[in-house]
């Protein structure tokens, strides 16, 4: 292996990484793994509580309004630790931290993807509503064939940039020590004392998965752009 | 199964931690203004090189591009503990992350100056021009001054990020309000409480701040209604 003497003393040593590299891709994995399952989760969750905030009934559309401000206002790190020691504790219940991970970006992301559904609902001309309305399908078969469909080619490209949101957010996981490419750049720097070399490669791993992403969803926002 | 009344909440503790509360957030504020000072100053030099045609416009591309992508965790360990081994430096962890803080929000204040400038009618440019300013009087006096109003809400909003993030900041013993918290909840074992109190305040923050954004972007485009 290459070794650079810097004036400073300290000696680069990449085979640490390269030696390593199935861990760090396998701890990259569950950066990823975590990104999709909290985002596959705050769509569900931001996709129901649009429909009641666009519902036009106060009773919803208040309390839809301040969980938005509340999940939007609180850092990320902050609901990790409430969700994993806080509520934990309060249920008695014991999330793994995993779990507990999953819930948080949920929970955070929710807050944006709520905003991005009710953009995209409110985008949908009244008409289309009525039109099926009055051609007799109900409220859930308008949402579901009429509405949706043409709400998702206008929120794809802004809950592409969500759930890149979320894959940053995701490299917080090793606080509540869930084993991922920071965990083990963690564990390699004080077991080895390589802080330059392992950090870099955990750096180096997240700008590709973010220009990778990103670039998917700008190849996805063009297709939906030409069909439209 | 256990039930939620077998927990008994004692709120107590937090009055009793009102000057580590104050202390810390007098931290996290300090943090956050340094870093968005820093980064307003930095986002538009990023923004002007970015602009320039040519190679140096697409080292402005990749500085938006890369230091966009990390997220603040990322950054902080980077730099606090990989580039000051690297370079042998002795970093204070308050250092490191207003560094931290700075490089990730230049970026995104880079992207939001560049679309504010380009909003501006290439005719002010020109007129500017044929009046026979200079190019950067005609940046400094005609162009900036108008691209400001339009960026300044967004801005502001930028500010609300750096707030949320900062907390981070506490995991390489910077003493900010998560930091004092944390030590606070080892104390007490009181985690929901504290956390709960943190959440309050991180909002009561960001909201205020948003608010004021709002009310910026209201009062800048007074003369357009």
């Amino acid at each position: 292996m290459a070794m650079i003497f810097l004036d400073a003393q300290y000696t680069l040593d990449w085979s640490v990484v390269t030696d390593r590299w199935r861990q760090f891709a396998e701890g990259a994995w569950v950066d990823v793994w975590v990104a999709v399952l909290g985002f596959g989760f705050a769509c569900l969750l931001g996709l129901a509580n649009a429909i009641l905030r666009t519902s036009g009934v106060n009773l919803f559309s208040i309390p839809s309004f301040l969980y938005v401000q509340l999940m939007r206002g609180v850092p990320l790190y902050v609901m990790i630790l409430w969700i994993y020691f806080g509520v934990a504790n309060v249920l008695g219940i014991n999330f793994t931290s995993f779990q507990a991970m999953v819930i948080a970006l949920a929970l955070t992301g929710s807050g944006y993807t709520t905003e991005i559904f009710r953009a995209g609902l409110n985008a949908i001309d009244k008409g289309q509503m009525e039109a099926a309305r009055s051609i007799g399908l109900n409220r859930l078969l308008t949402y579901r064939h009429v509405i949706l469909p043409q709400a998702f080619r206008i929120v794809v490209p802004p809950l592409g940039n969500t759930f890149i949101g979320l894959l940053k957010g995701a490299t917080l996981m090793s606080v509540i020590a869930v084993p991922d490419m920071v965990f083990l750049a963690n564990e390699l720097n004080v077991t080895l004392f390589t802080p330059f070399e392992v950090f870099t490669a955990v750096a180096v791993i997240l700008v590709v998965l973010v220009l990778f992403f990103s670039a998917l969803v700008y190849l996805l926002e063009r297709r939906l752009q030409i069909a439209t | 199964m256990r039930l939620l009344l077998t927990y008994t909440f004692d709120w107590s503790v937090i009055g009793k931690s009102i000057q580590f509360f104050e202390r810390g957030i007098t931290v996290t504020l300090r943090i956050t203004v340094f870093s968005l000072v820093f980064s307003l100053v930095l986002g538009l030099i990023v923004a002007l090189v970015r602009m320039t045609p040519g190679p140096v416009g697409l080292i402005g591309f990749a500085y938006v591009q890369v230091f966009r992508a990390l997220s603040l965790y990322v950054y902080i360990l980077f730099i606090y503990f990989g580039v000051a081994a690297l370079f042998g430096l002795n970093l204070d962890p308050l250092t490191a992350g207003i560094v931290s803080l700075t490089l990730l929000n230049s970026a995104y204040m880079a992207e939001i100056y560049r679309a504010a400038i380009q909003a501006i009618d290439p005719g002010q440019h020109e007129a500017a021009r044929s009046l026979g300013l200079g190019h950067i009087s005609t940046f400094a006096n005609v162009v900036f001054p108008q691209a400001w109003r339009i960026a300044l809400p967004s801005l502001v909003n930028q500010f609300t990020d750096i707030i949320k993030d900062s907390s981070v900041v506490a995991l390489i013993g910077v003493g900010d309000l998560m930091y004092e918290s944390i030590e606070r909840v080892s104390f007490y074992q009181r985690p929901f409480e504290f956390y709960t109190a943190d959440a309050a305040i991180y909002l009561t923050m960001v909201v205020i701040v948003a608010q004021l954004a709002s009310r910026l972007e209201h009062h800048l485009r007074r003369h357009l209604r």
